[in-house]
């Protein structure tokens, strides 16, 4: 109650007061706050009052993960990792851009194409693209293209199968009532079937992008040591956190995973920022 | 038999397949598949109507209905009808006498006069329902078609809602007395045949037979650089299904079951523990706003940490390798499976909750009979995700950490150089995760088939 008198007094742009006034702010922070403060007595619990609890009692606290932080925010070869992972992210990620939407437009223009293409299409999606490591790994010459072929895939099916469907749900009226008036197959193409499908396309992107992420992960601490399989393709966020995983510096884990958190969750929002620049009409709701 | 009081004569012989076609002009049985059709083209009998002859008279009994073919009658209803136009002429390709058809009230509604030489069909109305019962889809199709025609003569509301009680009563009925599974066969019978008919099942032969043969000539026949060095089709194949496999792994062997068994048991529990949490943790979230405000914002803190991050974590937590791919696969599970109950909560229109308030329910009764049932088709939206992810992420974790199981096979494979079983693997485990999402979605559909009705009635 005091809080709200005195932000009603408080001078300067309106959105920040708006977001200080709100109880929504206050309480997101409070349990943010809460779940920091219990982390961190889960965690030193041994240390302060002699016993541990059980799983919280062995994940490093956030004071200690802040403090390795700080000190590997310096060295370089924490932000390589970052440029490494998100090189190998936007390779993959393109790629299955560059396939997925084309192959997802002549799937929902051509019902022959769709007839020869889409069942192998399905009966391909269902083996997760991580089962792919191995296979990459034998079929491509270097580790790097194998990692970023599987990169690939998990956002291909995401992006295609939202290309398909975005094309399917357009109103069928659309199509008739452009035909009628004389419209040829590019003009339906250009003015309809494209505008149909840009909101499937980004969200099929943004997903797809969450979805790389978790791939680029995993093929980083598969070939880049994690496992039996061995491998010279180091480097990466993924490969940061299981080198820290192997070195026994646990802070350093969580570092790497709030980090990829942060990578993830940035390049996330970027195509949602896009898409919504992109599609202005969806906007006006 | 029949109190109609007509002269009849026969006719000169209208064939089969005139009658059909003339059955085919009419609005009932316009959509009848052609088989179907011409059985009710037998059931239907040539009559030669001279002009003035009384084909039937308001208050008979109703036991055929007639289809004209030629000529006209005089079709005037009685004032308790209700109907829009009391009097009309009806012509070829008009159906009168339908009330032959409803079950409870069989009895002529109008009196029917020839007004000049008239050729009609009659069929009898018990034989045509005895067909429908065979042929339930046609049966459905025919009464409705009766039904939208009967609504365009009767204008009043309660006669409408009669009418339609009618097609769908009898429908009903006829659905009790039929065993379902004879009916669900004959559906998928036709189904098939539709599709076979088709070029559907052509293409997509065509489709797997190229992706094979590239597969086969580009491993074992051209031997391209790098494709080489993968395993071949027929080493594939030979290796699944023999007896006595070369690494050990087939479909006669004992093991490539317990891999099977074993991820099926970590997804299973996982899910399961996914469930039970993300739904309660969801439907809270959305039920209540504080919940939500506070702990909303921890949980989309965590969630863009990606599942496969959390692997070095999991393993100093739980240490041992089961419990440790179990967790993993449970996290993935359980933000699908939160996130989309808290969205499902949040598309229930709030004045159900109101009205239920004001009619005097307390929380916990808007709760049960609100916001669960609102939230559950996002509920399994969120399942079919959440098992999706949750083989996704079973693999990476049988991978990395993990005894058994077919992430496992996968990886052990390659290190241990049995390429072919890297490939076996990698189908079942295609073959097993699509068999899981099938079900998931199978029993979503069973349990809400309101919405899937309702979505067929949206879609029309």
């Amino acid at each position: 109650m005091s809080a709200q008198v005195m932000t009603h007094q408080m001078p300067g742009p309106g959105r920040l007061r708006k977001m200080m006034t709100n109880q929504r702010f206050y309480r997101a922070i409070t349990g943010i706050l809460v779940f920091i403060i219990l982390w961190e007595v889960g965690a030193r619990s041994e240390q302060w009052a002699g016993f541990a609890f059980p799983w919280i009692g062995l994940v490093p606290p956030p004071t200690a993960v802040l403090g390795a932080w700080s000190t590997v925010f310096v060295e370089s070869s924490y932000w390589m990792s970052w440029l490494q992972s998100f090189g190998r992210v936007l390779a993959g990620f393109t790629a299955a851009v560059l396939l997925g939407v084309p192959l997802g437009l002549a799937m929902a223009v051509s019902r022959t194409f769709n007839g020869l293409a889409f069942p192998t299409f399905e009966v391909l999606r269902p083996i997760p693209p991580l089962a792919w490591v191995p296979a990459a790994i034998i079929f491509w010459p270097t580790q790097e293209m194998a990692i970023a072929f599987v990169t690939f895939l998990g956002a291909f099916y995401t992006i295609v199968i939202n290309v398909v469907g975005g094309a399917k749900s357009i109103d069928i009226r659309y199509f008739q009532a452009a035909q009628s008036m004389g419209s040829n197959g590019a003009d339906i193409f250009r003015r309809i079937i494209l505008p149909g499908v840009m909101p499937s396309i980004f969200l099929g992107a943004a997903v797809g992008m969450g979805i790389t992420w978790e791939v680029v992960v995993a093929a980083e601490m598969i070939s880049g040591g994690g496992s039996q399989i061995g491998g010279t393709a180091g480097g990466g966020l993924g490969f940061f956190i299981w080198n820290s995983y192997l070195g026994g510096s646990y802070e350093l884990i969580v570092v790497g995973m709030i980090s990829i958190g942060i990578a993830g969750y940035l390049c996330s929002s970027t195509i949602r920022k896009t898409g919504t620049w992109a599609t202005p009409w969806k906007r006006l709701r | 038999m029949t109190t109609d009081n007509s002269k009849t004569g026969v006719g000169q012989g209208l064939d089969q397949a005139a009658k059909a076609a003339l059955l085919r002009e009419t609005m009932p049985f316009k959509t009848v598949p052609d088989a179907t059709l011409r059985r009710i083209a037998d059931l239907a009998k040539e009559e030669t109507l001279p002009a003035g002859t009384r084909l039937y008279n308001e208050g008979d009994r109703a036991d055929d209905l007639f289809v004209i073919a030629s000529g006209k009658i005089e079709h005037a209803l009685g004032p308790e009808a209700e109907a829009s136009k009391l009097v009309k002429m009806v012509k070829r390709g008009d159906v009168i006498g339908w009330a032959a058809l409803l079950s409870t009230k069989q009895r002529r509604l109008a009196t029917t006069v020839a007004e000049a030489d008239t050729q009609i069909l009659r069929i009898n109305a018990q034989k045509l329902r005895d067909l429908f019962q065979n042929d339930q889809q046609t049966g459905d199709m025919v009464m409705s078609r009766f039904a939208t025609m009967i609504k365009e003569d009767y204008t009043l509301p309660d006669w409408l809602a009669k009418t339609r009680s009618i097609g769908e009563g009898t429908v009903a009925r006829s659905e009790a007395e039929v065993p379902v599974s004879e009916s669900r066969l004959a559906l998928l019978g036709y189904r098939l045949g539709l599709w076979v008919k088709s070029p559907k099942p052509y293409l997509m032969i065509t489709g797997f037979t190229a992706v094979l043969l590239f597969w086969h000539f580009s491993v074992d026949v051209f031997e391209w650089p790098r494709f080489r060095n993968m395993p071949g089709l027929v080493e594939v194949i030979t290796e699944w299904l023999s007896r006595d496999p070369i690494y050990g792994l087939s479909v006669w062997t004992p093991e490539y079951y317990t891999h099977i068994i074993v991820s099926i048991r970590r997804v299973f529990i996982a899910f399961l523990l996914a469930t039970a949490l993300g739904v309660t943790l969801g439907l809270f979230m959305g039920w209540s706003k504080g919940v939500r405000e506070f702990v909303f914002p921890v949980f989309e803190t965590l969630r863009p940490v990606p599942i496969l991050a959390w692997v070095p974590l999991a393993i100093i937590i739980f240490f041992h390798p089961e419990s440790t791919v179990i967790f993993l696969t449970f996290l993935a599970s359980f933000y699908a499976t939160a996130l989309n109950t808290m969205l499902g909560v949040d598309s229930i229109d709030e004045s159900y909750s109101r009205a239920a308030s004001c009619l005097g329910a307390n929380k916990w009764q808007v709760f049960r009979h609100v916001i669960v049932p609102g939230a559950l088709p996002f509920i399994f939206t969120g399942l079919q995700i959440s098992v999706g992810v949750a083989w996704f992420s079973l693999v990476a974790a049988e991978m990395v950490s993990g005894e058994f199981g077919l992430g496992f096979v996968i990886n052990t494979s390659y290190t241990m150089v049995k390429y072919p079983t890297i490939v076996i693997g990698m189908i079942t485990l295609g073959a097993v995760g699509y068999t899981t999402s099938a079900m998931v979605r199978m029993l979503g559909d069973h349990l809400m088939q309101w919405r899937v009705r309702e979505l067929a009635m949206g879609g029309r």
